[in-house]
Parts: structure tokens; C-alpha cells; sequence
């Protein structure tokens, strides 16, 4: 496994893929969201629309340089998770530029956006921004935990941090699955995959009522429109990382919308049902629900 | 050889002479008093000379024509000679010191000083019973004379209760004699030593009564009230010599009736000796004057020697290199001390202050002190060291625990003092220092050197003061008027040669260790340009700490490991010492060093078996019932230095309070010392199991908490470099962990840590303390906004915030990666879980460091700051190069030590062919991945310029806010505080409970000295029934020895 040129085109229809598929599957959520409220919800075009007007709105401002790169620092964040996962198993079309590293990097690449993005928010001098920050920050590392022990049971389980092989071990059956093979470590991923979503009950950090949107309070325009691109990608790379951890991967692009919009459907479904933790409140959830979970899986395995 | 016995009666004729004199010719009377000390010094001298030369050749002096028992006979050994020396030279330093006060007296006072050190001679030289009574009658009258002499109503009390206590004394004493020459028919110590047995049968009680009536003279605790007030109330060159050359002799007096008493006697002594020694340091403890503190030191350390004494049966040719280094150590440091006092003009400990712009007497003072504790180059060092190691030969490690807990309470309350004088708030009047007295303080600070070295060549260990590491350190003592800069450019280029010079004899494992020691500490001298100055006292302390370290990764065997461990915890203390605020968290930090540095002692004692030459190798083949403790001990001593949980209070206050360029000296540098250590002992000892419980297991557990805690207290820190303190326990915590984990890849992403941490703690300090001497506050909640104006500063801060984060691609991420590839072949998991949720805490206080500083808003009163100064950013701009290409290439450095790795655990290793290091789980590519995301970055970026080109930069009030523009900055600025829900969380994990508990260890030793001091009420009479109380306790306990149980 090593660097090829034609990977690069590769990679960028990988790219390009997801983003379309994002952006109607945001849009399909909210308007799943909005039915659930007896709504009628935004078109499913709805995220083209924004985007566009948002790349191509004239007025822009900056607070400074940090400011500027933070939506760029977000995308690559975004951006470089997709491509450092294989997408579809088996193929080396979309195997991406996993070459560069492995599970581990998937892991703590995810950082990359989120701390760039952080400083970005932070020049803007604005309260609400590093008020959402701090919430974020706050809650991401109890959700981290169940994940991270999750993923260490997997890692021993199968006996490797490389992602390819981690999906080559779940295939056969469904129910090679880590799902079947190692419910507990399933479970504390999941429960983790709600805090990291952005959706009830741990959307504090974006809190529209209290810190209307927190962090990116202050972006517009295209930078708003870069965040957005983020938006598609990042929630369906983050995806991709727990279908091939969890749930078997997928070899082919069908079976990868079906089961990513399933997983997204986890978070929705619990999202509309239940109201807004706290920090402190969802700190402690997840200490006390999620992470006996992850250390049973660790436990056990 | 001139006679022995001119000392006697040079003199005695000369105090007689004295009285011939007229009272007006003061001047020739001190001249003549000056003359006859002077040459029964040198007569001393010379014999000290000829007998070091010939040890056999020593002399008995018959007196009268006839032989013992029917004459008196005196003994001139090495030993004799030595102390007669130390005796009149003290009374010859401390007549000159008497000048004005002598002449104001006259020449009586003369004559009565003279028999006093006629007297303390003759106690060390006689070798009959009832002479020694004479001669102990004589220092007696003496003392009470010079004391009733001095004219000061305490002064008077104080001597007439010295007169009572002495009465007692003198009737035990002298009952005991008659007791004693009834039953042998002999006064001559030597015959009365050949019928020991007969005697100690017959009347036990006869010797009892002699032997305790020595030891009262000694002023052990607690029977001795009357004497702390005649250290408290006399002339301090009078104290001198009571507690220098008449404490001298006394001891000899002991020594030489403790062979009559024979071997079982000597536990006796031993435990007068250790009750003495802990109980008077602990009172010194809550002294607050100081010749009364020095009167409980001198009592403490002539008890220590008592107990040495006691120990004679196993210390063997040892024994008197032990006890002589302890008593010169203790009669140099406490008569250096003493004269100081002299030139002090209040008697509170605070009144020291006026020390401290005069560097020399300030260099004389812990030149003393250090002798007194012992530690190194100084011959208590060396003492300490051979007697620890003889008694765990011995199995007496209950001994050794009460005397290391004795002298870790001295430590405590000399450093305090120390502390006091360079940091109390006020500084005290000077007082006038005529030339004789400082003369005499500085003969005392020449002989303290002269006996380091002179211990260093009698020991078998090798002279430290040949060490050319603490040289160079010492070089910059004369070197110190020159300017700082200067000193600067010696001090880096001493680094750089002695790396160059070093570096062929290096194993990988000292190199990583050496290239963050020695050309890594000149990297943050860099920093040091900055001062301006001369700024004494911080060459020596650093190049003394940096000789330490440098000694400790070469060390061979425990004596030097152990020397170089003391040396650099001496040289750090000075260097936290110099913070403005540092005072207490230095005084933390050297009471935990030395208390770790005392359990090394032990561990190593105990391991070599009582062997004080032990190879650290040999530490593979300790006896298997002592090996967990071996282990245990030395562990938490170097744990302490890491500052693992629980003993980490020390760290955070020591750190944040220390000078700019000092803090990355201690948390990039010396925090590594400890690492070192456990890894010599991790190789050497691998796992131990105590109870069944595997130690390693205890360590990673340790090293999880560590990290966890760490990271805890650090976000709610609002001092930035409280935080980074607080971030380093944690960092060493994940260090701890790697190593603990015992595997290849633990102890590869160990080194990874100790070379990481080095860069980006170092840097991070180093920004941090340019902004606050700009700001002039580390509060970081007072900053805001800074990005634009310290563009550099940020870029380091970010970059190392980039890189403790562990986030890809910079070099933190190959830490986190390989610490994921060594955790799979963990055998324990749990411990895993506490680590976990370490990890994403530290992006909260990173990201708090950044942001409260640099972003947000912009104070009023920054807005004209500049960059931080240059030198200051220079080595921070080099770290963000070293960081780079440690990102890019870490092959460079870990390739090696990986496969050195190997000689200890052969499996797992990784892979470095090509580009992508390899590993059994998993892969990671530096390179690619620097690329792929400066591709993707550099292609967004180009992107959003080419759609956002005419963006227009605002003001910094120019925010959304609900329509509303705010009010000031520092209300706008979100950042005080940042973490409250977290507290509300998880604050409770963040009690400190280590801290109270410590602070509470402290109290009470403080409350107990405090309430047990009352019963020194001052009182002559409570004094004298105290003393008899004493001798029935002794009397009683002891009867187990009379009656031969």
C-alpha cells in the first residue's frame, strides 16, 4: 500500500460523492425533523441553495487571520478524515489515501477541524463563540470516552488498528459484525455517536436560544459556506469511521447510503424525542451511562 | 614532635600569666592570649599532620614518673590530634571574633577562656576517670564564668541555671567514679575497660551513673533547658565553641567510658542519641530566634553523633570517617553559623535578611548549612552515605528510618531559614561587620571546602570535588561580578563542549537524556541573553543542577547515581528560590526531593546489602525478600521528581512561580531526571511482586491518575503558568504509564514523551513568560487579543498546543499513535479507561491557554505592547524548527532507540523502512500525512482567498451582539472561569486532598513542637528535676542492659 498519482482523482470523486450525498441527507433529516414537528420542512435542494448564496455573497468581513483560516483548518479537518478512511471496502478506487495512516489517525484527526475551528471562532472576539467552545470542548471529552474505549476493545478484538482489516474481519455474515461480535462496545459507540452529532440532547454547544449558533456565531459568507461544505462532509466521515468499525462496512456505494443514513437516523431518532442537556448534565451521562459500557467491552474482550 | 602536653600547659601558663598583667594592658593581654591560642593550634596542626602521615606512630604521655594506674597518662592519636585541632582552632577563631568584647572585659576574661580550651583539650587527651571529672569541672567553671562575665541579666540567669544543672552532673559523675575505682581499684579508662565484664556485672550501676552523667554533659533533649538558654543568651563566639570544641570533647568523653561500658551499652547511647536528634530538630522547628534554633541544632547533631557512637560495634574501620565527618561537618557549619550570627543585629530569624545584598556572607551561610544537613560535596554527604549503608548491612533499618526522618526535619527548618533570608518582605538593618569577625567567618567557609575535599579523598568513592561537572559549576562562584551575559556565553559553551566530549561514550538511552540535558539547556540559556545585569546566584545554582543531571545519565554505580541526584535537586532548589513568590513552593520542593532522595538512600542501602560500593547493575541480582522494597523506595524517590500523584504538590507552585527562563529549565529539563531514573531502575529491576501485587501494575495505575489529575487541575487554573505546570504532572503521568506498561513500544512512547515534552514544554514556558513580562501578569484572564501584537508568541503557543494535543500532523500525534500500538499488548486494561479520559481534557486547557491569551478581545491597557524580547522568542522559534522536523522525520532519534529498546524487549518493535513506520496493528506515515494535509489546507485556503478576496478587516468591537456593541473589553472577553460547567461536573475529582493532607503532616509536627517546647519553661529548678527525671527514664528503660537481658 503506497502513494499512486491516480489516487487523486480517486480520492476527489470519493470527495465529491459524499458531498452531494451529504447535503441531501442533511437536508432529508431536517426535513424528517420538521414532519416529526408537524412541519413541512426545507426542500431537499435546500443545502444548494445556501451554499451558493453564501459562496458567492460579496460582503465579507475579517477579525483577523485566525479568523480567516478557521473555516479552512474546519474543512480540512473534514475533508482529511474522509480521506484518510477507506470508503468502500474492497475497492482500491475508493480505499482513498488511507496509505497515511490508520485507525488512530481517523481517530485524532477529528481534533484537527474542531481546534482550528476554536481558534477561528475565538479572533472573532465574539462571547458566544467561545462560550459554545467551551461547551463543546467540555462536552466532547466525556462523549470521546466510550468511544475511544470502544474502539480500543475493537482494536483488540481483531487484533490491528488498520481499518481495511477491521472491516475484512466483519465480512461473511452480518453477523460477523462487531454489532453481534461485541455488542458492549457497539453500544458505548453509539451512545457516544449522539454527543457528537450536534443534535438533542447535546446541542448545547450551537444552543440557539441561549448562544444562537455558538462558535460559528460570527461566520458569513463563504466562510459560512466552507463550514457548510464541512457540514455535509464531517458528520458522514465521522460516519464512515463506525460503519466500517461497527456495523461491517460497506462494499458498495448503495449499501454505503443505506447504512450511513441509518446511523444517522440513530441520533435523529433520539433527537427529536428528547429535550437539551446541560454540560454538566451531559458530562455526567455519559460517565455514568455510556463509559460502564466501554469498560465492559474492554473488559471482556 | 612537640609535646603533647604544651598544649596543657601553654595554655594554662599563659592564662596564669595573664593575671600578672595590668588590667590596663588590654591590648597586650588579647595579644598574648592570640599567641599562645595560635601556637597550641599549630602544635595541634602539626601533629594532626604527623599522625595522618604515620597513624601508628600515636603517643602515650605519662605524667609523674609513673605508669597508670598510678600516674595520669594521656593519648595523642590521629583522632586526639584532629580534635585538639578542631578545639583550639576554634577557640583561636572565636577569640579574634571576641576582640572588642575581650578587650571591653579585660584580661580576665582572657584567662577564663583560655582554661576553657585548656580544659576541652585536656578532656579529649586524658585517659584517667578522675581527670576527665577535673577537666569537666573546669569547662564548667569556665563557661559559668563566661557566661556571669557578659553582664546581661539573661545571660546571668542563664548561667546560674547552667551552674545548678552542672552541680547534678557533677555529683553522678563523681559518685560514679568513686562507685567505679572501689570496684576496679584503678581511675585509668584503659584498665578499667580490660575488667568491663567484672565491672558492668557487679555494680551495673557504678558505670551507669559515670556513662550518664557524660551524656547529660552532651545536653541531650530533653534534659536540657538550661543549656539552649546558654546558647540563646551567650556571646555567640562563646556558643561556638561550647557547641563546636566542648561538644567535641564531650563526645570523645562518651567514646572513651563507652569502652568500659563494652557492646551493651551501645544501644543505649544509640537511643539517647536518635531521641535527641529527632526531638531537637522537631523543636527547632517552631523556633523563631535564632541562636535558640542553632542551640536545638547543636543539640540534635551532637545526638546524631551519640547515636553514631552507639553504633560502633558494626561500623568498624568506618566508624571514625563516619563520625568524623559528621562532627567536623557539624562543628564547622554550627560555629560558622554561630560567628554569623554575630554580625546579625536582631536575634529573630527574620532579622537575616540583612544577608542579603552581601553575597559572600550569604555564600558562607549556605555553604554552613549545607554542611550541617550533609549534603554533597560536603563530608556529612559522605558520612550519611556509608553510615546508611553499614546499618542496612546490620539490619537496623528501623535506625535508619528515625535518623533520615531526623534529618529531613533539619532540612526543613535550615532551608526555611535560607528561604527567609533571600525572600522575607522586609529586609533588615544591616549591622556593622568589622573586618576580624568576617575574616573569621570566611576561614570557616575555606575549612568547610577543605573538608569536602579532604572527605572526598578519604573516601573510597571518589573525590566529588574532582568532578569536573560540579567544577565548572564552581568556577562560576569567582566568576560572579562579571556580567550575566558573559557568564551566558560560558555557560552554553560548557554545555556544547561537554556533550561534545560526552557524546562518543553514550548508549542511545543517555544520548536522548544527554541531547535534552546538555545542548537542550544551552538551547534555553539562549533565553537567558535576555537579562541584564549581573544576576548573581543563578550561574552557580543552574551549572550546579546541570552537573547533577549530567553526572546522573553517566552514573555507574548508586553512590554517584545518588551524589548527582542530590547535586541537581541543590542546584533546581536555588534556581526555584530565585522566583519572587517562590519561597514556600521552594521550601515544598526540597523537603520532597530530599524525602524522595532519603528513600533512595534506603532503597539503595538496602539492595546493595550494606555494600556503599554497589554497581546499578548489580540491582538484577538483589536478594529476592528485599527486592519489592528496593523497588518501592527507589521508585518513589524519583517519582518525586516527576511529581506522580501525591507527592506533586510541590510542582505547580515551583514552576509558576520561577523566573522566565527558569520554569522551562525545570519542567523541560529536570522533571526528566526522574524519568531517567525509573527507566535505570525499570531495566535493571524489571517487575516485582509485593503481596502478590505486581508493582509495575501499582506504576501504570500511578502514571493513569497522575495524568488524569494533571490534566484536571490544569483547566481550572487561571495563572497560564500554573496550567502548564499542572499540564506537566499529567505529561510526566503519560511517561510514567509508557513506562510502566513494560513493553517495547511503552518504553519507546516514554522517550517520545521525555523528548516531546522537553520541546514543547520548554517552548510554551518560554512564550508564556514573554507575554507575562510584557503584560506583567500571569493571570490570563487579565490578557486577550494578543495575536496581533505577539504574532510570534502565538505561533509557538500554537504550535505546541498542536503538538501536546497529540493532534496530527505534528509530532505530538506519533506519541499518541505509538502509545495506542503499546497499549495493545498491555496485560492490564483498566487503567487504560483512566487514560482515555485524560486525553481529550487536555484540549480544554490548551485551548484556554491560546485563547484567553491571544484571541478574544484586547485589552485597553496591551494595546501599545510589543513582540516579546528577542532573546525570549529566539528559542522558541528553534522549538517550532525542532518540532517540525520531529514531525516529519522522528526516525531520526527514536529509530535508535528502538532498537535499543530491543536489548529489553525484543518484540514488537517497529518498523522504520521507507516512509511509513510500521508496527504489528498498524501504520503511520509522517510524511504522507504532513502532505496530504498541507495540500488539503493550502488548496482550501487558496479557495476561500480566491472567493472572499476583498474581505475588510474590523474592529475589534465590530461583533454581532444582539444589536447592542459592547461595553468594554474585559467584559466582553469570555474567559475568566472558561470551564464552569466542568467544575460543576467534575470538580470534585480537583479537591485537593493531597495538599491538605500534607498540610496537615506539617501542622501537627509544628503543633507538637510548639505544645512540647512549653515544658522548657525557663526555670532553673524545673530544669534540674527534668534532668534527674531523665536520668531515672534512662535508668529505668535501660535496666534490661543492667541485668543482662
Amino acid at each position: 500500500m503506497g502513494f499512486e498519482w491516480i489516487k487523486i482523482p480517486y480520492s476527489l470523486l470519493t470527495l465529491f460523492i459524499v458531498v452531494n450525498y451529504g447535503l441531501l441527507l442533511n437536508a432529508l433529516i431536517a426535513k424528517i425533523a420538521a414532519r416529526v414537528g408537524r412541519r413541512h420542512g426545507i426542500p431537499i435542494w435546500q443545502n444548494y441553495v445556501d451554499m451558493i448564496k453564501n459562496y458567492g455573497l460579496r460582503t465579507s468581513i475579517t477579525h483577523g487571520v485566525m479568523f480567516y483560516m478557521g473555516p479552512v483548518f474546519r474543512l480540512s479537518g473534514g475533508v482529511g478524515l474522509l480521506l484518510f478512511v477507506p470508503t468502500i471496502y474492497g475497492s482500491v478506487m475508493f480505499s482513498n489515501l488511507s496509505f497515511a495512516g490508520d485507525l488512530i489517525l481517523a481517530l485524532y484527526f477529528v481534533f484537527f477541524g474542531t481546534l482550528g475551528m476554536a481558534l477561528g471562532a475565538g479572533e472573532s472576539g465574539h462571547p458566544y463563540a467561545a462560550i459554545g467552545v467551551s461547551r463543546g470542548l467540555a462536552q466532547v471529552t466525556a462523549a470521546e470516552l466510550p468511544f475511544a474505549l470502544a474502539v480500543f476493545a475493537v482494536a483488540l478484538q481483531y487484533e490491528t488498528l488498520s481499518v481495511t482489516e477491521i472491516v475484512a474481519a466483519q465480512q461473511g455474515s452480518y453477523l460477523n459484525w462487531t454489532l453481534f461480535t461485541n455488542p458492549f462496545a457497539v453500544a458505548a459507540a453509539m451512545l457516544s455517536f449522539l454527543g457528537s452529532m450536534m443534535r438533542p440532547p447535546f446541542d448545547v454547544v450551537l444552543a440557539p436560544q441561549e448562544i444562537p449558533i455558538g462558535p460559528p456565531t460570527e461566520y458569513h459568507s463563504s466562510y459560512l459556506a466552507l463550514m457548510q461544505t464541512n457540514r455535509a462532509i464531517f458528520p458522514i466521515a465521522k460516519m464512515v469511521v463506525y460503519m466500517n468499525l461497527f456495523f461491517g462496512g460497506a462494499v458498495s456505494w448503495p449499501i454505503f447510503f443505506v447504512k450511513i443514513f441509518l446511523i444517522y437516523m440513530v441520533s435523529v431518532l433520539v433527537g427529536v424525542v428528547f429535550p437539551r442537556f446541560h454540560v454538566e448534565h451531559s458530562v455526567r451521562w455519559f460517565l455514568i451511562w455510556a463509559v460502564p459500557l466501554g469498560v465492559i467491552a474492554v473488559a471482556i474482550v | 614532635m612537640v609535646d603533647a602536653l604544651a598544649i596543657i600547659y601553654l595554655t594554662l601558663g599563659t592564662a596564669f600569666l595573664l593575671g600578672l598583667l595590668r588590667d590596663e594592658w588590654r591590648i597586650l593581654a588579647y595579644g598574648i592570649t592570640l599567641l599562645s591560642l595560635a601556637m597550641v593550634s599549630g602544635i595541634a596542626s602539626t601533629w594532626v599532620w604527623h599522625l595522618a602521615d604515620n597513624p601508628a606512630e600515636s603517643v602515650e604521655i605519662m605524667t609523674a614518673g609513673a605508669s597508670p594506674p598510678f600516674a595520669i597518662n594521656l593519648r595523642m592519636g590521629l583522632a586526639e590530634a584532629a580534635a585538639l585541632m578542631l578545639a583550639t582552632l576554634t577557640g583561636l577563631a572565636s577569640t579574634i571574633f571576641l576582640k572588642d568584647t575581650l578587650l571591653r572585659l579585660g584580661r580576665r576574661a582572657m584567662a577564663v577562656l583560655l582554661v576553657f580550651i585548656m580544659a576541652i583539650c585536656g578532656i579529649i587527651l586524658t585517659r584517667d576517670i578522675f581527670n576527665l571529672f577535673v577537666f569537666f569541672e573546669l569547662v564548667v567553671i569556665a563557661t559559668a564564668g563566661l557566661v556571669l562575665l557578659s553582664h546581661n541579666e539573661r545571660s546571668l540567669g542563664a548561667g546560674f541555671k547552667y551552674l545548678m544543672a552542672s552541680q547534678v552532673v557533677s555529683i553522678l559523675l563523681l559518685v560514679g567514679i568513686i562507685f567505679n575505682y572501689h570496684v576496679s581499684g584503678s581511675l585509668n579508662i584503659d584498665d578499667m575497660a580490660g575488667m568491663s565484664d567484672m565491672l558492668i556485672q557487679t555494680t551495673p550501676l557504678a558505670f551507669f551513673l559515670l556513662f550518664i552523667a557524660l551524656i547529660v554533659e552532651l545536653k541531650p533533649f530533653p534534659a536540657n533547658g538550661w543549656a539552649l538558654d546558654i546558647y540563646e543568651s551567650a556571646h555567640p563566639a562563646f556558643s561556638a565553641i561550647l557547641s563546636a570544641a566542648a561538644g567535641t570533647a564531650s563526645l570523645f568523653a562518651v567514646d572513651k567510658v563507652l569502652a568500659i561500658g563494652g557492646d551493651s551499652w551501645l544501644p543505649v547511647a544509640t537511643g539517647i542519641g536518635v531521641l535527641s536528634f529527632i526531638g531537637a530538630n522537631l523543636f527547632a522547628l517552631a523556633q523563631t530566634s535564632d541562636r535558640r534554633l542553632l542551640g536545638y541544632s547543636s543539640v540534635a547533631q551532637i545526638g546524631l553523633i551519640l547515636a553514631i557512637i552507639g553504633q560502633r560495634d558494626i561500623l568498624g574501620d568506618s566508624y571514625w570517617l563516619i563520625a568524623g565527618g559528621v562532627l567536623l561537618a557539624h562543628a564547622v557549619g554550627k560555629a560558622g553559623l554561630f560567628w554569623l550570627s554575630g554580625l546579625i543585629a536582631e536575634r529573630e530569624l527574620t532579622a537575616w535578611t540583612a544577608l542579603r545584598d552581601r553575597p559572600l556572607l550569604l555564600f558562607a551561610f549556605i555553604s554552613f548549612i549545607a554542611l550541617l544537613i550533609g549534603l554533597p560535596p560536603f563530608p556529612g554527604f559522605y558520612a550519611k552515605w556509608e553510615l546508611i549503608h553499614l546499618l542496612a548491612g546490620a539490619d537496623r533499618i528501623a535506625l535508619i528510618v528515625l535518623i533520615l526522618f531526623g534529618a529531613l526535619l533539619e532540612t526543613a527548618y535550615l532551608f526555611r531559614w535560607f528561604g527567609l533570608i533571600l525572600k522575607h518582605d522586609e529586609v533588615a538593618e544591616k549591622a556593622p561587620c568589622p573586618i576580624q569577625k568576617v575574616v573569621v567567618i570566611y576561614s570557616a567557609v575555606v575549612a568547610a571546602w577543605s573538608l569536602a575535599y579532604l572527605w572526598g579523598e578519604l573516601s573510597v568513592f571518589g573525590n566529588l570535588m574532582h568532578a569536573i561537572p560540579l567544577l565548572f559549576a564552581l568556577l562560576f562562584l569567582p566568576l560572579e561580578g562579571l556580567p550575566a551575559r558573559i557568564k551566558n556565553v560560558l555557560a552554553i559553551g560548557g554545555l556544547v563542549t561537554w556533550f561534545i566530549l560526552q557524546y562518543p561514550l553514550y548508549d542511545p538511552l543517555q544520548l536522548i537524556f544527554g541531547a535534552i540535558i546538555l545542548p537542550g539547556g544551552a538551547l534555553i540559556l539562549l533565553a537567558s541573553f535576555h537579562n541584564q545585569g549581573r544576576r548573581i546566584g543563578f550561574y552557580p545554582a543552574a551549572l550546579w543542577m546541570f552537573a547533577g543531571l549530567s553526572m546522573l545519565i553517566v552514573a555507574e554505580d548508586s553512590f554517584t547515581f545518588f551524589a548527582a541526584w542530590e547535586s541537581l535537586t541543590i542546584g533546581s532548589y536555588f534556581l526555584i528560590l530565585r522566583g519572587k513568590h517562590s519561597q514556600p513552593h521552594a521550601q515544598s520542593y526540597i523537603l520532597f526531593s530530599l524525602g524522595g532522595a532519603f528513600l533512595m538512600l534506603l532503597g539503595f542501602a538496602l539492595a546493595s546489602a550494606g555494600n556503599p560500593l554497589f554497581p546499578l547493575e548489580s540491582l538484577t541480582t538483589v536478594a529476592e525478600d528485599v527486592a519489592p522494597w528496593v523497588f518501592i523506595l527507589l521508585a518513589l524517590g524519583m517519582m518525586t521528581k516527576t511529581a506522580a500523584i501525591g507527592v506533586h504538590i510541590w510542582l505547580p507552585g515551583a514552576h509558576a512561580e520561577a523566573e522566565t527562563d527558569v520554569s522551562p529549565l525545570l519542567s523541560g529539563i529536570l522533571l526528566k531526571a526522574g524519568l531517567f531514573g525509573l527507566f535505570i531502575l525499570l531495566i535493571y529491576m524489571g517487575r516485582q511482586q509485593l503481596y502478590g501485587i505486581d508493582l509495575t501494575h501499582v506504576l501504570l495505575w500511578v502514571g493513569a491518575i497522575s495524568a488524569l489529575l494533571g490534566n484536571l487541575m490544569a483547566i481550572y487554573q487561571e495563572d497560564a503558568k500554573r496550567l502548564l505546570a499542572y499540564s506537566s504532572i499529567a505529561q510526566m503521568g503519560y511517561a510514567l504509564f509508557g513506562l510502566a506498561l513494560m513493553n517495547h513500544l511503552g518504553w519507546l512512547m516514554a522517550l517520545m514523551f521525555v523528548v516531546n515534552h522537553y520541546i514543547y514544554k520548554s517552548m510554551l514556558f518560554l512564550s508564556v513568560g514573554g507575554v507575562a513580562k510584557r503584560t506583567g501578569t500571569k493571570e490570563m484572564y487579565r490578557m486577550g487579543g494578543l495575536i496581533t501584537l505577539m504574532p510570534l508568541s502565538f505561533i509557538a503557543v500554537l504550535i505546541g498546543i498542536i503538538a501536546v494535543s497529540g493532534v496530527p500532523p505534528l509530532s505530538g500525534f506519533g506519541g499518541r499513535w505509538i502509545f495506542y500500538n503499546a497499549i495493545m499488548s498491555a496485560e492490564y486494561r483498566l487503567p487504560m479507561v483512566i487514560i482515555f479520559l485524560a486525553g481529550p481534557i487536555a484540549f480544554l486547557y490548551l485551548f484556554r491557554l491560546i485563547h484567553t491569551i491571544f484571541l478574544g478581545q484586547l485589552k485597553d491597557e496591551h494595546r501599545k505592547l510589543k513582540e516579546a524580547p528577542f532573546w525570549i522568542i529566539l528559542p522558541q522559534m528553534i522549538y517550532v524548527a525542532c518540532l517540525m522536523v520531529f514531525a516529519l522525520a522522528p526516525g531520526l532519534a527514536l529509530r535508535h532507540v528502538d532498537a535499543y529498546i530491543d536489548n529489553f524487549f525484543p518484540r514488537n518493535g517497529l518498523n522504520w523502512e521507507g516512509l511509513t513506520i510500521t508496527s504489528t496493528y498498524g501504520y503511520w506515515s509522517p510524511v504522507s500525512i504532513m502532505i496530504v494535509v498541507g495540500v488539503i489546507f493550502a488548496t482550501l485556503f487558496a479557495w476561500l482567498v480566491f472567493v472572499n478576496r476583498r474581505a475588510q478587516k474590523v474592529k475589534q468591537f465590530n461583533i454581532v451582539f444582539a444589536a447592542e456593541r459592547p461595553y468594554r473589553p474585559e467584559t466582553t472577553h469570555f474567559a475568566w472561569n472558561f470551564f464552569a460547567p466542568y467544575r460543576k461536573a467534575l470538580g470534585f475529582m480537583t479537591q485537593p486532598l493531597v495538599t491538605r493532607f500534607w498540610a496537615t503532616v506539617a501542622e501537627s509536627l509544628h503543633t507538637s513542637a510548639e505544645l512540647f517546647r512549653r515544658l522548657y519553661t525557663g526555670d532553673g529548678q524545673t530544669y534540674a528535676i527534668q534532668l534527674l527525671g531523665f536520668v531515672v527514664a534512662v535508668y529505668l528503660l535501660s535496666s534490661g542492659v543492667f541485668y543482662g537481658v
